[in-house]
């Protein structure tokens, strides 16, 4: 049952080293990039698509009083920035979800969506999507959803599984149109995950608790 | 008449460009970052015009941007991470993204600064040991034999900045086309053979 993809495909890797898709994707990229070597060293190999298309460009000269104006300025430079040195946080957040989270998840405003199920909106994305934080209690599922956009997920704490298979920390999930997917958490600890949906939404019953009479017993 | 400069090959000018760098972190070397400026000036002017023909003033500012933060952090640069050509190429894509946010083109609050990271910070350990200098050739060579259309698409997203829903409106055909001639052309220049 786990054969699931559980990286970027390729093409979206080149997107998020062009820097050319939604900014919401290329959050949920870095994210699984942080915890993800072979990603990384794939995406090493496509910057350098990029730097190889970038030499090939015609190059457009730059006037000589660019260059003076920049030479002048270079030893006050040097000043200005020394100051500037931000040690990264002792944290369990990733560092590019640090901008929405700025100490615990604990501390956000979760809102209740289902009894299994508690979310919070970080932000929209200019395309319209929706990037929320999801938490579902240990053995808990959203029911089976389809989406009229695309839906972007990787995985903070914890593991699901759905149709597909199993997914633990950092990986990533592509949910199109019409795949139909039911994840559930795993029994022993909530999963936490950042989710981005594009596309008009329904919210009402969206997720709601499935009663797995099987997860119940074996709970009791 | 071709003069000698020209006829060295792009390696030979990488390697004299990085010693150019390497003055520059250890000794705060100016005409040695002169000489940086002229090599890649051009190119990151290049870069800024691709997305946005005509552009001058936001060009020369996307320069500024990239070279200052070549001379603050070229002490960070590391080669065995990436040669200097793929390093700037990073520095200029994230200046260029945050220059649009700057300007609001974005209309949304997600800020890209840590989502595309810049090369030093990737640190030790996974990123490293790529066979570097022959990957680069193999791509180099790729490239130009790349089919047109193929060939179209890489320069659409990776130098345009369009995505790939942009790339199909303006070249009007289907986002999975979109996709699978990315995924043709990353195939033919050997860049996923890693996994
Ligand atoms: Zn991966």
């Amino acid at each position: 049952m786990n054969n699931a993809n559980k990286h970027p495909e390729d093409e979206l890797l080149a997107a998020y080293s062009a820097a050319s898709l939604p900014l919401s994707q290329a959050l949920c990229i870095s994210i699984h990039l942080e915890r993800c070597p072979d990603c990384g060293r794939k995406l090493q190999r496509l910057n350098r698509v990029g730097s190889e298309l970038m030499q090939q460009l015609k190059p457009a000269p730059a006037a000589d009083e660019l260059k003076n104006r920049l030479l002048d300025r270079l030893d006050s430079l040097s000043e200005e920035n020394s100051e500037q040195a931000h040690p990264l946080p002792d944290s369990t957040v990733p560092r590019c979800l640090q901008q929405f989270v700025h100490g615990n998840y604990d501390d956000l405003p979760w809102r209740r969506v289902s009894a299994d199920i508690r979310s919070v909106e970080l932000c929209r994305d200019s395309n319209g999507a929706r990037v929320e934080l999801l938490k579902i209690k240990p053995g808990g599922s959203a029911i089976t959803h389809t989406h009229l956009g695309d839906e972007y997920t990787v995985i903070l704490e914890g593991s699901f599984s759905d149709e597909a298979g199993l997914y633990g920390e950092g990986d990533f999930l592509l949910r199109g149109k019409h795949d139909k997917h039911t994840p559930v958490a795993s029994l022993h600890r909530e999963c936490l995950c950042l989710a981005v949906t594009e596309g008009p939404i329904q919210f009402t019953g969206f997720f709601s608790r499935l009663m797995n009479p099987f997860i119940r017993r074996s709970y009791a | 008449m071709v003069s000698m400069a020209n006829q060295r090959s792009p390696g030979d000018k990488l390697t004299e460009l990085s010693a150019s760098l390497s003055l520059v972190a250890n000794n705060r070397d100016k005409e040695a970052f002169a000489r940086l400026f002229d090599h890649y000036a051009p190119l990151i002017r290049a870069y800024s015009l691709a997305r946005e023909p005509g552009a001058d003033l936001v060009a020369d500012e996307l320069v500024q941007e990239v070279m200052t933060r070549v001379w603050l952090k070229a002490d960070k640069y590391n080669d065995r991470l990436a040669n200097l050509n793929t390093w700037i190429f990073t520095l200029a894509r994230n200046c260029r993204i945050d220059y649009l946010r700057r300007n609001s083109r974005y209309l949304t609050e997600i800020d890209p600064t840590d989502i595309f990271n810049e090369i030093e910070d990737d640190g030790p350990g996974p990123f490293q040991q790529v066979q570097q200098s022959r990957a680069e050739e193999s791509i180099r060579a790729g490239l130009k034999q790349l089919p047109r259309e193929q060939a179209e698409i890489l320069t659409k997203v990776y130098l345009e900045g369009k995505s790939h829903q942009q790339a199909s409106n303006e070249l009007k055909l289907p986002l999975g086309t979109v996709k699978s001639r990315v995924r043709l052309a990353l195939k033919k220049l050997e860049v996923l053979v890693v996994r």
